[in-house]
Parts: structure tokens; sequence; C-alpha cells
């Protein structure tokens, strides 16, 4: 019987796999990563989200006739074609089409010089995403601006784990998600907005991949999605070249920590409230050097006593951690770890990088927190 | 599990009313049916199939591994033989309380999928490994033509209806990614044991009908052999279940005994 059995599985078997029909061409019109030829290219950046490639160059490049080559999705191809030449004065356009012709995405394509950025923001500017489930989210971004001439040089885009959480929250709108522009300011700015971060459940879609709870959270750096759901800790990539050394690191923040502080036990995939123990927020900025193995640091090392590349940290004590039911100024030193030098050379070619990270709650990377704390931030500043 | 433990206990009784049945030899009433055309047979088995769509969709690329499970299957027939003499011509009604289940291992590729929970929707494409198990429990009614080719051998063929009671379908993704809404949105990977569960059991239909039709070899004179193929023509989740995007039918092989009264 058991022979007879496994005979007829296996010819359920042969008969299932003689009927695997051949593979449909590839749907996926990607753009993997870019390059420039010769040493000018200091680093580049796919954003998915947006659908835009950044590429940044040495500061004495000439813009104007530069040829980019890009690696697609295979069987993928580009229009105009990889290493074309192109004035890159301004963003220019690229069509990426599909294998089976049946998909396109269009890229902008920008190739910035290595700018100093100005860390100063009121958080008034926001850009609305719309996510492929026909939600809406906020993203925060800061125009820079050349002190001299005016000109918008770049756009400074902070970085949040929204795009993670918006694959749980449908077609709902901003101010559900863990990070949004909350009309609530500081007092004497009556029209003015901050940015609100509230840990939130994931609810039945987040425990279905064992992430039940999302802090709300900014930062200087790049939401990773293709770790958000392997190595939750390396999809915060934490980090922007900074062209000074910093030197204080202030601003305002009101926090109030939710009811219940719940932990996330890893083994039985479920959130436990652990009585007694309050939530806490937290907020600092890291300085550190950017190495080809580390170019930007993750929720691993990001404070790391033992990790070589951090030159100086500005963060929160204990106390304002535990909250500030009113608007609270802070006013963080950078403080330097022994015998760190800062190589003026490295610092002008782009070699240090800056950090700021904010978040509602402080075990928000492990999943444990309080559902409803709630941090606001505004008028923050990194003074050089 | 309670509705294993059911299954049991009906096993149990059967087997029993087997015995006692050989015991006495044929009861009176048993007589009286045969001069009335009817013959009695009860039946046990196993079920060894799956729920496939047919043709298998080009997004399928690989059925990695199946395994059947052990789909037991215990019920009564009834046939009714029209000409009473040579009882060639025959019609068979049958009561079969049955499992069927089965669990796979797939891979696919740009897969479009569409899952509602707790009122919040997620459409996307997923790449990659899917594992999958199905379990049900149901009552058939087959109602078949028999021909008796000779003493040993019967042929029988006919539609059945079934009432689904107990429905599992539920498994997980894993080594792939998802693109959210098409192929042009956010990629996800889930790699190193990452995996997302999933569970349509409730999307199951209650209703499901189909045709079977096999043979039965009369081994000795009250114990026989069956072979059934069940093929059901609907699919087994609900109309306004979006989330499998093609038909699902359940094909079973039921292989089994029957004591002939």
């Amino acid at each position: 019987m058991r022979i007879l059995s496994m005979a007829l599985a296996l010819a359920f078997g042969l008969a299932f796999v003689s009927c695997i029909e051949k593979e449909p061409l590839n749907a996926e019109c990607d753009i993997e990563g870019a390059s420039l030829s010769g040493e000018i290219l200091l680093n580049s950046d796919v954003d998915d989200v947006h659908d835009s490639v950044t590429i940044v160059v040495k500061n004495y490049v000439n813009v104007t006739s530069l040829a980019p080559e890009f690696k697609l999705t295979p069987g993928a191809t580009i229009c105009p074609a990889s290493g074309t030449v192109r004035n890159f004065t301004d963003a220019q356009e690229y069509t990426v089409t599909s294998q089976d012709g049946l998909w396109r995405k269009t890229y902008k394509v920008a190739v910035v010089k290595n700018n100093p950025i100005v860390l100063k923001s009121g958080f008034e500017d926001v850009r609305l995403i719309t996510t492929s489930q026909g939600g809406k989210y906020d993203e925060f971004i800061d125009i820079q601006i050349d002190p001299d001439t005016e000109d918008h040089v770049s756009t400074l885009v902070w970085a949040s784990g929204n795009s993670g959480f918006a694959l749980t929250n449908g077609n709902k709108p901003p101010e559900t998600y863990p990070t949004y522009q909350a009309a609530y300011s500081l007092p004497g700015e009556p029209d003015g907005k901050c940015v609100a971060m509230v840990t939130r459940s994931t609810g039945a879609w987040g425990a279905l991949v064992g992430k039940p709870l999302a802090a709300g959270n900014l930062f200087i750096g790049k939401f990773d999605p293709s770790n958000a759901v392997n190595n939750p800790l390396q999809a915060t990539q934490f980090g922007m070249t900074f062209l000074d050394v910093p030197r204080y690191f202030s601003g305002y923040y009101k926090y109030t920590p939710g009811e219940v502080y719940q932990r996330f036990n890893e083994s039985t995939n479920k959130l436990e409230a652990v009585p007694g123990k309050k939530d806490e927020c937290n907020i600092y900025a890291v300085f550190f050097e950017s190495t080809e193995d580390m170019k930007r640091l993750d929720g691993t090392n990001v404070l790391s006593d033992d990790n070589p590349n951090i030159k100086a940290v500005a963060r929160f004590s204990s106390e304002q951690r535990r909250g500030a039911s009113e608007w609270t100024y802070f006013h963080l030193p950078f403080v330097f770890r022994d015998g760190v030098q800062i190589d003026p050379e490295k610092l002008a070619n782009g070699g240090y990088s800056i950090a700021v990270v904010m978040t509602s709650s402080i075990d928000g990377d492990y999943f444990s927190g309080a559902i409803g704390s709630t941090l606001f931030v505004d008028e923050i500043e990194v003074k050089i | 599990m309670n509705n294993k433990k059911y299954l049991l206990i009906v096993a149990i009784i059967l087997a029993n009313a087997i015995v006692v049945c050989a015991q006495t030899d044929r009861p009176t009433s048993i007589y009286k049916s045969i001069l009335l055309g009817l013959e009695y047979e009860l039946n046990a088995g196993v079920n060894i199939g799956g729920a496939a769509p047919l043709p298998l969709p080009a997004e399928i690329r690989s059925i990695d591994s199946y395994s059947p499970n052990l789909n037991l299957y215990i019920g009564g027939t009834v046939t009714k033989w029209l000409d009473m003499d040579k009882k060639k011509w025959g019609v068979g009604v049958a009561l079969r309380f049955e499992t069927k289940g089965m669990e796979t291992k797939a891979m696919v590729k740009n897969y479009g999928m569409e899952i509602i929970k707790a009122d919040t929707k997620l459409s996307g494409r997923w790449t990659g490994r899917v594992q999958t198990k199905y379990q049900s429990q149901q009552l058939t009614i087959p109602v078949t033509a028999i021909y008796k080719i000779n003493s040993r051998w019967k042929v029988n063929a006919g539609p059945y209806v079934a009432v689904v009671f107990s429905k599992d379908f539920n498994g997980y993704v894993y080594d792939g990614y998802l693109r959210e809404g098409d192929p042009t949105g956010l990629k996800w990977p889930f790699s190193d044991g990452a995996r997302a569960t999933y569970d349509f059991g409730d999307e199951l239909q209650s209703f499901q009908w189909g045709f079977q039709g096999g043979v039965s070899w009369r081994a000795f004179k009250r114990f026989s052999v069956n072979a059934n193929l069940a093929w059901g023509c609907n699919d087994i989740f609900k109309k306004t279940f979006k989330t499998v995007s093609f038909n699902m039918y359940p094909i079973y092989l039921n292989m089994g005994f029957g004591y002939i009264f």
C-alpha cells in the first residue's frame, strides 16, 4: 500500500511537472545601479520610492557631457541607451522597459557635486508620497540654497520607515502613519508645523511578518526596503556626506510615552506587556568616517562604543529620553571620542558623514515600545 | 483535531459493524434486499491527489515538493440492480466521509495576489517560494451508473456532490520578494528564514461537485478492491476570493477496500 501510494504520488508529481509552462519574460524594469567611467564618481544612489538616481561627482567635474552606465533588471532595456553622452546641468530622464515589454518606469537621473549641506529644519516642507495601495504619507524635505546666489542647490530628503508601514496601511491618509507632519508647533509660531512621530501597531499585517509594532522615526540617510523584512536593523541606513565638523545639535521636543510598554518576543512572535516599564524616545546625532566597508551606519552599529568609524556623538541623556510634557529645548554637544583626529583633506573630499536620528520608541528597532508614544520635534539645527 | 477524533470514532464503529455482520452471516433483511435487487457495500481507503489549477499557469515555475498526506475515507454504497436476473446495469448511491488534503512547495514568478485583512488590502506580485497545506473534511454523495463486466469486474461513473465542513488552507511565502502593487512597485525581499504566513481556510467553498469514475475488483466473495478518480469541477475557493487568481480543482484518486453484504 505504501509503495503504491508513493508511486501514485510520484505520478501526480510528474503530471504537474510535465504541465509547467514556458517561463514568462521578466516584468520588472529597474535601474539597479549607476556608474561613470574614470575616477570622477564619488557615489551613486538609486531611490526606488521616487524612481530617481543621484550621482555624486567630484567638485571639479564638468557635468555638461557625461555618459552614465546603468545596471538594469535582466532583459530590460533603457532609452537613451547606457553610455549615451548627455548634459547633466539639469536632471535627465531615462525610460526603462521590461523584457516582456508590458511595464516601464521613467527615472530622473541627477548628477550633483559634493555640496555642503545645512542641517537646519523647522519641518515645514513635505512631499506627499502615494503608495501602491492608494495610501499617502509625508516625506520631509529641506531645500538647500546656495547662500551667495540663493539658487536651489539640492534637496535634502529625510528618511523614515513610512514606506515599510505603507504595506500594512492600505489607502489610509498621512496622519495614520508613524511619521507625519503635524500642525502643532512651538508657541509664537502660530502657523508652524513640526514632525510628529508616533509608535503604531502594524495590525494583522505586521503580525504576518513578525513585526507587530512600528515606532515613528525620522533620520538622515536612507530606508532600505531590501533589508526591511530580513534584517530590519540594517534597513535604517544612517548618514549623509558632511563637509564640516559639527559642534552642537539643538532643537525643541515634546514627548509623551504610551500607556503600556510591550516587548516583542521573537520566539512567540507576539508583544508582551512589561508592567512598570515606561517607553522612552531617543534623539541623537553621530559624526562618522565613511569608509568603503561602512558607507553608512545602521541599527546594529550606530551607537556602538567600539565602532572605530564613529568620531563624535551628540545624544539625549536618559532623563531627556523619558519625556517632556511641554515643548523643551535641547542643546547637545558633539562629544568627540578619545584621540580622534579629523583629517581636513578627507573632510573636504567627502570622507565624513553625519547621521541625525529621532524615534518615538528607543527599542523600536527591536519592535518593542508602547503603542501611542508620541514625539514632536521642531526647529532642529546642527551647528558647525 | 476534534474532527480527527470524530473520524476515528466513526471508523471504529464501522469496523465493528463489519465484524459483527461477518460473524452473523447475512441477516434476513439482507436477503430481502437482494431479492429487491439491492446490494450493500462498506468502503474504506485513502485519497491521493491534490487541488491544482488546470492547466498550471505560467507563473508557477516548479513544484519542488508534493506530499499527498494521509487522507482517509470511509463510507457505504447502495447499488440497485436494474436488471434483476443478469445484474449487468445498476445505479449506485454512496455516502462517503472523507478527507482531502495535500502539502506542496512551489516556486512562482511574478504571481499577482491581493490579500484583504482587517479591512486593509495589499496587492502585489510575488516571486519566490510558496508552501501550501490544504486539508478538508467532507461528506460526499456520488450517484453513479454501474456496469458489471463479469463476476469480478465492475466499472462505475457519475457525478458527485460534497458538503465541506472542515476547511484548512494555509502556508507561508519565503525566499523571494514582493513587488508592491505591480512589477514597477517597491521591492521587498524575503530571505534568511523571513516568511509571511497566510490562512485562507475561511475562503474555501462549502460545496463541491464533480465527476467520479473507476473500477471495482471483487477479490473474494465479500471483499472488493476499488479505485475511483474523483474530479472536482468547481473551484475550491469562494467566487469572491481573489488572492489565488486561478481556479483550483480537487482531483483525487480513492483507493480502498469494500465489504459486500
